[in-house]
């Protein structure tokens, strides 16, 4: 994607701009964005109420407001350049905005992408954050394995072996006859 | 010519309301997707195709009796009349490519293909038999999921395009008809009440629609955290507290207010007896009434069950594919005026 500013280099970062009265995003290089972000510098902010006393400083400006400002500015760039970096789904790449526009999330491991920001979301929705209903048939298999599993590793570390050579049958029975074959020595 | 009243008319002559009356059907759907695929919503045309195939192929080795198609390749006269019966969505109508539908004859179960999910599959029943519609969704989910991976991890469990159905994927719906609660004005505060425990509240064509005629659908929003069975049996309880609240409003209505529901019905008769044109949304309204009328006996030759069977063929879809014709939208107003004016032209108030 070329950049919405100079429309030359490629895209590599957004910033929230001003359009025409509206704030919008852009996905911008990263030279319109260093030039966005010092023009952002350059207006002098508006001088605070006079009854704001924190960090007044003498010509009338409070210094820390508009170091405040530069800060947000610049964890916005940075931010957004990570997001557009990262937060892309890996397996159907739709990115953490787009998703958010059309309320649909592009594909099953969104979940896992997205995770972060989806599971407070989720708990928002639904007061709940696990599954308790259905498991699928095949599911159950793999579920009762991997529980199994887990087991096993816990018998192996605590060096309860009785345990865990009767855990190990049971995944042998599970894995069937030809796993067994391989896996075992002959 | 004067109204003739007698006050106590209508609680002599009203008989009691089936509850079938109030509650019109219920329905559950069970949201899934296929592992490894794109949701509906962003899969390119070839995708959404693929996942159709597959879908296909299950439903011929476990379901065979369902018909199954690509919505794009019914008539629209057709697609209508499976959205207008509630098989289909809106969403699925405008779908372009791989959406697709698999309904039983007998209207029990559906399954929409490719439309916000890859399958919702849907379980229908009468009334408030909402176990009933479960176990037949639930019993074709099973069957299917032998031969689909679905999207599903211990955690979230059956992963969905929208995070609002992730869980169990289950919506569980039941359609009420309100109207006696709506003449006593008291139908806000109820579906207000519902809405605070966590319920949807919406119209008859579901999301998005208005509550024509006063019908309107209750479902649960919670999909994650609680079991399969407890939604259905919350919602069974909680609808059936619904219908006993309509109950109620129906039965003050005929001691209380006699006169308010005699008003209704005369204008509501009166008008489909004798409109020229009457478009879908006002003639539901009509109907509504006649609906509450027949289902208190109050109304001669009309049984609850033919006015649910005129609104659903005044309806645009039904209406032209009754005439054979693809009509506009004035035409199918004229149309419908004439069809449901013959239709109760005999039906007489018993006042």
């Amino acid at each position: 994607m070329k950049c919405e500013l100079c429309h030359k280099a490629e895209a590599e970062t957004a910033i929230r701009k001003e359009v025409a009265g509206e704030m919008q995003e852009l996905y911008v290089c990263q030279a319109c964005a260093k030039k966005e972000a010092l023009q952002k510098e350059e207006p002098v902010a508006p001088p605070p109420p006079a009854s704001s006393a924190q960090g007044a400083g003498t010509d009338g400006m409070t210094v820390l407001p508009l170091m405040g400002m530069i800060l947000d500015a610049a964890f916005e760039i940075v931010g957004r350049a990570k997001n557009l970096a990262e937060p892309s789904c890996p397996v159907c790449g739709i990115l953490r905005n787009e998703y958010r526009k059309r309320s649909r999330l592009g594909c099953p491991a969104c979940y896992e992408a997205f995770a972060k920001e989806l599971d407070a979301a989720i708990l928002d929705m639904h007061r709940a954050s696990r599954h308790v209903g259905k498991v699928p048939e095949k599911a159950k298999a793999a579920l009762h394995r991997q529980q199994l599993a887990d087991k096993l590793d816990e018998a192996v570390k605590a060096q309860r072996y009785e345990e865990a050579i009767a855990l190990r049958e049971q995944l042998r029975k599970l894995d069937g006859p030809e796993a067994g074959k391989k896996g075992g020595p002959s | 010519m004067m109204l003739k009243l007698d006050l106590g008319w209508p609680a002599k002559k009203a008989r009691r309301v089936p509850t079938d009356d109030i509650a019109m059907s219920c329905r559950v759907r069970l949201a899934r997707n296929l592992a490894g695929e794109r949701f509906p919503d962003w899969a390119t045309e070839r995708e959404r195709e693929r996942v159709f195939a597959r879908v296909c192929e299950a439903l011929r080795a476990e379901a065979s009796d369902l018909r199954v198609g690509q919505v794009s390749g019914f008539e629209e006269q057709d697609r209508d009349v499976l959205f207008e019966s509630h098989l289909i969505s809106k969403d699925l109508l405008e779908r372009a490519a791989g959406g697709g539908v698999a309904y039983a004859p007998d209207g029990s179960v559906c399954v929409m293909i490719n439309e916000e999910d890859h399958l919702r599959i849907q379980g229908f029943s009468a009334g408030l038999d909402m176990d009933a519609a479960w176990r037949a969704a639930d019993a074709l989910d099973t069957r299917l999921e032998r031969h689909l991976d679905y999207a599903w991890t211990p955690r979230l469990g059956y992963l969905t395009a929208c995070p609002s159905n992730v869980g169990t994927g289950l919506r569980a719906s039941s359609m009420v008809h309100l109207l006696g609660l709506r003449l006593l004005g008291e139908s806000e505060p109820v579906l207000r009440g519902l809405e605070r425990m966590r319920l949807l509240v919406r119209g008859i064509g579901g999301e998005g629609s208005e509550a024509a005629g006063q019908i309107y659908q209750i479902s649960n929003m919670d999909t994650l955290g609680v079991d399969e069975a407890s939604i259905v049996q919350r919602m069974s309880r909680i609808s059936a507290e619904v219908v006993r609240q309509e109950h109620n409003a129906r039965e003050r209505l005929i001691r209380e207010s006699p006169l308010v529901l005699v008003d209704c019905l005369a204008r509501s008769l009166s008008v489909l007896q004798n409109a020229r044109l009457l478009a879908t949304y006002e003639a539901l309204e009509f109907l509504s009434a006649m609906r509450l009328g027949a289902s208190l006996g109050l109304c001669t030759r009309l049984k609850v069950r033919d006015v649910d069977k005129l609104i659903l063929l005044m309806q645009p879809g039904h209406l032209q594919k009754g005439m054979g014709t693809a009509m506009t939208s004035d035409e199918r107003d004229e149309m419908r005026a004439e069809f449901l004016s013959r239709r109760v032209a005999d039906v007489k108030l018993k006042c």
